[in-house]
This record gives structure tokens, C-alpha cells and sequence, in this order.
């Protein structure tokens, strides 16, 4: 019996002001699997993920997360996103733990009063990203890989099934980086689905199971091993890597 | 005993002891919505709405309606307009927000001039706390404590609002309706705070508590608390000068906000300008 898929895109083309930013996007990806999003500036992967989570309507196409419409899943709770560069002003008022507990409002009644259990979970994915002695500081206080981090545990209190991640490794240094994906990995072998886009090449092909290269529409998806081939790097970077196989 | 008469002697009259407790009353109010005022950027927005509800305060006294219901349809009226004018044209957001607002503000005026009673609508440009009516008394405090209680219930909603309004819509929290709703207790706010101050000076009530609350403190809920304590310091130490100086009751309140506010930027604990100096590296 064929599983439902964790995020199914079905032909959807997005435009912005009669530029086409997407065309023609099919796929559906297995649950508890981590799948890498690969394209240049400007090939549309933040418009995919903006698009998946239903913040931008697409003109033709549909969307479905574990078979339900993205509204009805993010009720639920279903999805954790991060986008890419958050859009938050870092003079704000609240400490790491303030915004590691708003991964758990969904779960909270409408008065938000957090239970025990809330900040239990809360301390757990602060300890996951290794940020729980940080859990004090305003954010503003925090280094970029730190405000990543801060973030992540976020995804990770609000306990979805899905996470898009958005260039998570951005500014972040290769200890975390290392880090992070560790915990990336934990999480998939425990049945979560990560879609996660990344700019540095040699290391998504390493942690992924499925890459897929997009540049406005998919020029390839498949198994990493099947995919990450010279031939697909060239078609979607335009430019030759002679020894990107690894 | 000089500071104890100072601050007795004129309870001795009801206008001041109404004053004092109507003005301390708007300055809660008015110290909790400023917070979100600051932190979600809407003082320019603040003001603009304030002037805009002047047409529908005229109008609802003219036809005898609540005070707050006309603020409320201008207001949010005004906001509506905006956005559709902004969809519409090539205009950017500032000058469409200064359009309409002078605009309707403007229509306020026309219709002042052209209704009899002037000497009340004075008191909406201006404020008039020290003459207050009981019957407005009451209203203020009534829609006063139910923008309060929402405020206070929904404010984790509305913190995550101005903070992240990505990762409300991604956990399936209803972003516009957090919007509307926040512009509802702006424009109810504003009803609240006319008796005191007026509005061309309500704006200050709407953000200066909540600007010299964001100098001394990193977290939300002692913004709320500093907030508050010096909007209620400025409301009562205002009228108290008001009434020794014989001076305009919102002018005076305005002004001990704006004094509190150079305070905490001198002297705030961590973000002072004078702690930022004296402090190494």
C-alpha cells in the first residue's frame, strides 16, 4: 500500500507580477525522509517554501501535507518552518526560552498559559541545540549561529512531523553546522520529514537522502546517489564541476 | 507636610479627584497598548488613526450614537482605506497613511465648524479631563476596562504578532484577525484617551510609556509593568501641575511623558546613554 506523502506538490507555478518564479513543480516525499533543496540565488527555493507553507497562493496547483490542505495541517500543527532569514526585529523584549515557547502556543489554549509540560519540552529542545545556559539572554545578545539555534529549537518544541528549513546553516560555523545536522539526521531516523535547502554543496550530499535541484522548475529528483551527479550540478548551476562526485 | 498639602489640597474638589482617577485610568490603558505600539511600528499608524476618528466622534455625538462605535468605524475605516489605496496606485505606504489622515482629519474639522456647540468638540482636539461629564466618565472607564481585559488576555497572541507574524500563520494562528483585532483596541484606546488628552496629543499617550519602558527593560512583561507605572506617574503628576499651574491638563501629562522619557534615556540601566558612556569597552 503506497504511503501518503509528507509534502505532496502537485503542478504548481507560481508568478509574481507575470514573472514566472516556479513552473511545473511535481513531487511527494516520503515520510522520515531528509531531502535536500538545491539551486542557485534567484531558482526559486525560498518562493518553494513560502509557497508549500501557503504563504504565497500559487496560480495553478495544489499543495497537500500528509494529504491535507496546509491550513488545516499547520492547525494541527504539523509543520515547523524556518525561514531563511528571519524577518524579526532582534531588539525585541523576549529572552531564548520566550521564542523556544512559542513553538508550543499551538498546543497551549487560547490564553497561552504555558502548562509544565511546555516548559519541559521547552528545556528538552533547548538542550537538544545545546543552547539551554543561553536560555536567559535576549536575543539580540546571541551570535548568528546561536540565533539559529535559538530558532531550530523552536521547530523542535512544536514537535511537527514536517520541517522546512531554509538555508539553516547560514552564517553558522562548522561546529554547529555539524551539530545541527547530527540532530537533523536523529530526527529523520525518528520519522520526522526535513526539506532543507543549502547552498554548500558537498555537505548536503552527504546527510540527505533525495536531493532535488530546482531552478524555477525540478531539472532533477531522485536518490542522492542517483542524482548528485556532475551532469545535474552543471544543468542547474550552469557552470561544470569536473569532481563534484564524491 | 508642605509635599502632603501639595498633593491633598486639591482632592478637596470632585473635577480634580474625577480628574486624577479618569486620567490614571487612560494612562493604564494607554501604557499596555503603547507596548505593542512600539514593538509592532505603528506609531505613525497610532497617530494617523487618532486623527482619523475624528470625523466619527463628531458624527456619533451629532446623532447621539457611543462615542466609540463612530471612533471604531473610522478608525479601522481608515486603516481599510489605506491598504485599498496602497493596492490601488503607486503611492508608498508613509504618504497614503498622511493622505488619508489629514484627510479625514480635515473632514473632522469641517464638521465642527459646521455643527453648533463648538465648545465641545474643543475638548475632542484638546481634551477637557478637568470637566468631565459623568455620563463620558462612565463610558471611558467602560470601554477602557474592556480593552484592558482583551489586551491582557490575548497577549501572548499579540506579543507573537508583532514579534514573528511568519510563525504565528505557520502554527495556524489567525494573523489578520490578530491584525483587526489590534487595530480595534487602537481605535478604542484612542476613544479612551480623547477625554484626557485630546487628539492631536493622544499619539504620546500610545507610544511614549511604551518607548521609555523599552529603555529599561529586556523582557515583556516588565515592559508592560514599566510602561504602566509611568504612564500613571506622568497622568497624576500632569494633572497635579495642571491644576497648580493652571495650565492644559493633557499638555501637562504630555509633558511629564516626554520628561520620563529623556529620563530613561540618560539614565536606563543598560540602554542609558549616560550607562553606555561610563561602561568599559
Amino acid at each position: 500500500m503506497p504511503q501518503t506523502p509528507s509534502i505532496a506538490v502537485e503542478n504548481v507555478t507560481v508568478t509574481y507580477h507575470d514573472q514566472v518564479a516556479l513552473y511545473g513543480i511535481n513531487f511527494a516525499l516520503p515520510p522520515g525522509t531528509m531531502v535536500g533543496l538545491v539551486g542557485m540565488n534567484g531558482s526559486g527555493k525560498s518562493t518553494l517554501f513560502k509557497t508549500i507553507m501557503g504563504f504565497i497562493t500559487p496560480k495553478t496547483g495544489r499543495v497537500w501535507i500528509e494529504g491535507l490542505p496546509i491550513e488545516q495541517a499547520q492547525k494541527r500543527g504539523w509543520v515547523a518552518y524556518m525561514p531563511q532569514s528571519e524577518q524579526v526585529d532582534w531588539q525585541f523584549p523576549v529572552r531564548v526560552q520566550d521564542v523556544v515557547m512559542m513553538g508550543r502556543y499551538g498546543y497551549m489554549n487560547w490564553l497561552r498559559i504555558p502548562r509544565p509540560l511546555d516548559r519541559r519540552i521547552v528545556e528538552m529542545s533547548l538542550q537538544q541545540v545545546d543552547m539551554l545556559p543561553l536560555k536567559d539572554r535576549q536575543i539580540g545578545e546571541l551570535s548568528g549561529g546561536q540565533k539559529k539555534r535559538t530558532f531550530l529549537a523552536r521547530a523542535l518544541a512544536q514537535q511537527a512531523r514536517i520541517l522546512l528549513l531554509d538555508e539553516p546553516f547560514n552564517g553558522v560555523d562548522m561546529k554547529t553546522e555539524r551539530a545541527m545536522i547530527q540532530l537533523l539526521m536523529h530526527l529523520r531516523d525518528t520519522g520526522h520529514t526535513i526539506l532543507v535547502s543549502s547552498h554548500d554543496l558537498s555537505g548536503i550530499s552527504t546527510f540527505c537522502d533525495q536531493i532535488i535541484f530546482i531552478n524555477q522548475t525540478i531539472l532533477a529528483y531522485g536518490a542522492t546517489q542517483e542524482v548528485f551527479t556532475p551532469e545535474n550540478l552543471n544543468r542547474t548551476f550552469g557552470v561544470t564541476f569536473p569532481e563534484a562526485t564524491s | 507636610m508642605v509635599m502632603v498639602d501639595w498633593l491633598t489640597a486639591p482632592l478637596q474638589y470632585e473635577f480634580m479627584v474625577k480628574a486624577l482617577l479618569v486620567s490614571g485610568f487612560v494612562g493604564v490603558v494607554c501604557g499596555v497598548l503603547s507596548c505593542y505600539m512600539i514593538l509592532k511600528g505603528w506609531a505613525l499608524l497610532g497617530d494617523a488613526v487618532a486623527h482619523a476618528v475624528t470625523p466619527g466622534v463628531v458624527l456619533a455625538y451629532v446623532l447621539r450614537l457611543p462615542l466609540a462605535l463612530g471612533a471604531l468605524v473610522f478608525g479601522v475605516g481608515a486603516v481599510w482605506l489605506m491598504g485599498w489605496i496602497q493596492k490601488q496606485t503607486r503611492i508608498k505606504e508613509d504618504t497614503v497613511i498622511g493622505l488619508v489622515f489629514t484627510g479625514l482629519f480635515a473632514l473632522g474639522l469641517v464638521l465642527i465648524s459646521k455643527t453648533p456647540s463648538n465648545v465641545d468638540f474643543l475638548h475632542i482636539l484638546f481634551g477637557n479631563v478637568l470637566g468631565i461629564p459623568t455620563s463620558e466618565m462612565v463610558q471611558t472607564l467602560v470601554v477602557g476596562t474592556v480593552t484592558l481585559a482583551v489586551l491582557l488576555l490575548f497577549k501572548n497572541d499579540l506579543l507573537l504578532f508583532c514579534f514573528d507574524p511568519t510563525h504565528a500563520r505557520a502554527i495556524g494562528i489567525n494573523v489578520t484577525g490578530l491584525h483587526y483585532l489590534l487595530l480595534t483596541l487602537l481605535s478604542l484606546t484612542i476613544v479612551v484617551a480623547l477625554q484626557t488628552v485630546g487628539v492631536v496629543l493622544v499619539v504620546a499617550m500610545l507610544i511614549s510609556p511604551g518607548a521609555t519602558a523599552y529603555l529599561l527593560t529586556d523582557r515583556f512583561d516588565g515592559m508592560l509593568i514599566w510602561s504602566v507605572l509611568s504612564a500613571l506617574a506622568a497622568s497624576g503628576l500632569g494633572t497635579y501641575l495642571s491644576y497648580y499651574l493652571d495650565a492644559a491638563t493633557g499638555g501637562c501629562i504630555v509633558l511629564v511623558q516626554t520628561l520620563l522619557f529623556l529620563l530613561a534615556m540618560l539614565w536606563a540601566p543598560k540602554h542609558g546613554l549616560l550607562r553606555r558612556v561610563s561602561r568599559p569597552g
